[in-house]
């Protein structure tokens, strides 16, 4: 169902926790909330299901204002950071719960939930008690439960955070494939870049309060409002500039780029920097740093207070305190106003 | 901290403890006759038959019993009720907590006295009533106290356990409600469901200890009873202690197998709440 927010403060024991928050999220659609700890992302999650109320502003589901609907009403089901299943139920009887106090008869209420296990692929787990379950497995039943409940939109409030590497790969997958299947319009609150690069069709970034920038992964990443939402994503060096007819002027270089005039920084990125070896090199390679399938390069300047940084394939024939020329990949370079 | 420290602060709990114990076993070996002061060396089961045979015993143990169980399942429900309100009123820390600890602190001798000054026919309810001329006399005032229903004696605990269930298992049914039953409500459960589902029976082995607690002492206790309670049948603890201070010295040995069947009895509770849990846990 389709989701917006909108003019939503929230203000939690005198302390302004969410300004004006506006949002849009289309039926079936993906989007991640991502920022820093403390930035209001769970609070507008519970905001959303009602758990906290909204000091101004109104949460719209499906064209319908619910500000006066209660929480057990709204069908905006979370998937909570610590799972909460319910610890005097069997696996089957926390998957069937949302259907229980709807009044649905026992059998009923194990077969949808042994038609849920399966798919999340816990097929047998129905008699379990949770403490008998590990980390994943609970994940999963949490997964299967909301999904029961028939979200109009599911919150996955940091679903991830609490797994080691290899098993968060697996969940997303199986989350992105439910959310498909069953076409719930999803929003997933992540600290992350990563797992929101990944799974989302936009990406919300929140600091402060604030919504930031509200886009596609792609766009977000390559075109980042401001140097909060850049160096969130991927930090690097910033040249201040000028932008005059299409073309960059600074200090260091100048270069031609389709942009309004206006004064930019520019952002170089590790991955806008391309090192090669030679003798009368402006830079010196003072560390290398290895990251497994390739290398950080921490580059600096022998003319200029300057600092780069570049990432090489892990084959490279450069050693820390060699002397180094850079190539500047003007593609990835990023331009933000300032 | 000296190696020391931590044995010279234990030591006046060891101390009480040894006293305790020491007593029980004390109690319990009279209990069987053997009390070479008073030249009895026998050891016996007579006193424990005799005693179980005997009509006024047998009244007094139901009349203990009575007023353990009703009134702790009265305060067990009313305590939960309250509980339950201040969980969902978001009262449960500040002021509305020191309330509740000032009536937990407040001694039975002196709640029996309030109910005294209160509900006797020479109570404040009494008096009233005469001045607004709905009774003629104070002695028209109904019976509370001192009547072979106890209705004094239960009031008495009710009013003293009440704010202890409620602030013995607060902490814990406030955090269910917070994290669980939150969850619940989220999943579609109203706030009454979500109560009789999830939160009240998460929240039961704190209810269960405290009700195991007011059981066990208000059959065991002395104070209310004595001071509250009818002639006759006396609850157990206080016929008890009439057997104590019998003017015979050699009457001891009733009064301790009495103490030994009051021992035997809240043990048999606590075995039974104990099998109880674990048998739920275990499931």
């Amino acid at each position: 169902m389709e989701l917006e927010l909108k003019n939503i403060s929230v203000t939690l024991s005198n302390k302004e926790i969410l300004k004006s928050i506006n949002l849009k999220v289309e039926n079936g659609e993906f989007i991640s909330l991502l920022g820093p700890s403390g930035c209001g992302k769970s609070t507008m999650l519970k905001t959303i299901a009602g758990i906290i109320n909204q000091h101004e502003g109104s949460v719209i589901l499906g064209g319908n204002i619910i500000d006066n609907i209660p929480p057990y009403k709204r069908k905006t089901v979370i998937v909570f950071q610590d799972f909460r299943l319910f610890p005097h139920m069997t696996v089957a009887e926390n998957i069937g719960f949302p259907l229980k106090i709807l009044g649905v008869n026992k059998n009923k209420c194990r077969e949808r939930a042994i038609e849920l296990l399966k798919k999340v692929k816990l097929v047998g787990y129905e008699n379990r008690r949770v403490h008998e379950m590990s980390g994943g497995q609970i994940q999963r039943v949490a997964l299967a439960r909301a999904i029961a409940a028939e979200p109009t939109v599911l919150l996955l409030d940091e679903p991830f955070s609490s797994l080691d590497t290899n098993l968060r790969k697996d969940m997303r997958e199986l989350v992105l494939e439910l959310q498909k299947e069953y076409k719930i319009t999803t929003i997933l609150v992540t600290h992350d870049k990563e797992e929101a690069l990944i799974m989302s069709d936009k990406i919300a970034f929140m600091y402060n309060g604030q919504i930031e920038q509200y886009t596609t992964p792609k766009n977000i990443f390559n075109n980042p409002a401001n140097t909060i939402v850049a160096d969130y994503f991927l930090e690097g060096t910033y040249i201040d500039g000028e932008i005059m007819d299409n073309r960059f002027l600074s200090e260091l270089f100048n270069i031609d780029v389709n942009k309004n005039n206006g004064k930019y920084k520019c952002l170089i990125r590790p991955l806008a920097v391309r090192p090669f070896k030679s003798h009368v090199g402006e830079f010196l390679v003072i560390n290398k740093i290895y990251q497994g399938d390739n290398y950080l390069l921490k580059l600096n300047s022998t003319i200029k207070d300057l600092t780069l940084e570049s990432i090489v394939p892990d084959f490279t024939d450069i050693m820390e305190g060699d002397k180094v020329n850079v190539e500047i990949v003007k593609d990835k370079l990023i331009f933000i106003p300032m | 901290m000296n190696k020391k420290t931590p044995y010279i602060l234990i030591m006046p709990i060891v101390l009480l403890g040894v006293l305790f114990i020491f007593g029980v076993i004390n109690g319990i070996v009279q209990s069987f006759g053997y009390i070479p002061a008073f030249d009895l060396t026998d050891i016996t089961l007579d006193y424990y038959i005799e005693i179980l045979n005997s009509p006024t015993f047998l009244d007094s143990l139901k009349t203990s019993l009575q007023i353990s169980i009703i009134s702790s399942i009265l305060a067990v429900i009313l305590g939960t009720i309250l509980t339950a309100a201040l969980v969902y009123t978001g009262h449960t820390e500040g002021k509305i907590l020191q309330i509740i600890k000032l009536a937990i602190i407040i001694p039975h001798t002196i709640v029996a006295l309030f109910l005294i000054s209160i509900l006797s026919q020479n109570g404040l309810i009494a008096r009233l009533f005469y001045k607004l001329g709905w009774i003629s006399s104070q002695g028209d005032f109904p019976l509370l106290l001192y009547t072979k229903n106890n209705f004094g004696i239960i009031l008495g605990y009710i009013w003293k356990e009440i704010p202890f269930v409620a602030y013995f298992s607060l902490a814990l049914m406030s955090s269910i409600n917070k994290t669980l039953g939150e969850a619940s409500e989220n999943l579609g459960a109203s706030k009454l469901k979500s109560f009789f589902y999830i939160t009240l029976p998460l929240s039961m082995p704190a209810i269960g200890k405290a009700f195991l607690i007011i059981l066990t002492f208000s059959f065991g206790a002395y104070d209310l009873p004595f001071l509250l309670g009818a002639t006759m049948p006396k609850a157990l603890p206080v016929q008890a202690h009439i057997e104590y201070i019998h003017p015979d010295l050699r009457h001891r040995p009733y009064a301790m197998a009495m103490n030994g069947l009051i021992l035997i009895i809240t043990w048999t509770m606590a075995g039974m709440y104990y099998l109880i849990t674990t048998k739920k846990n275990k499931r």
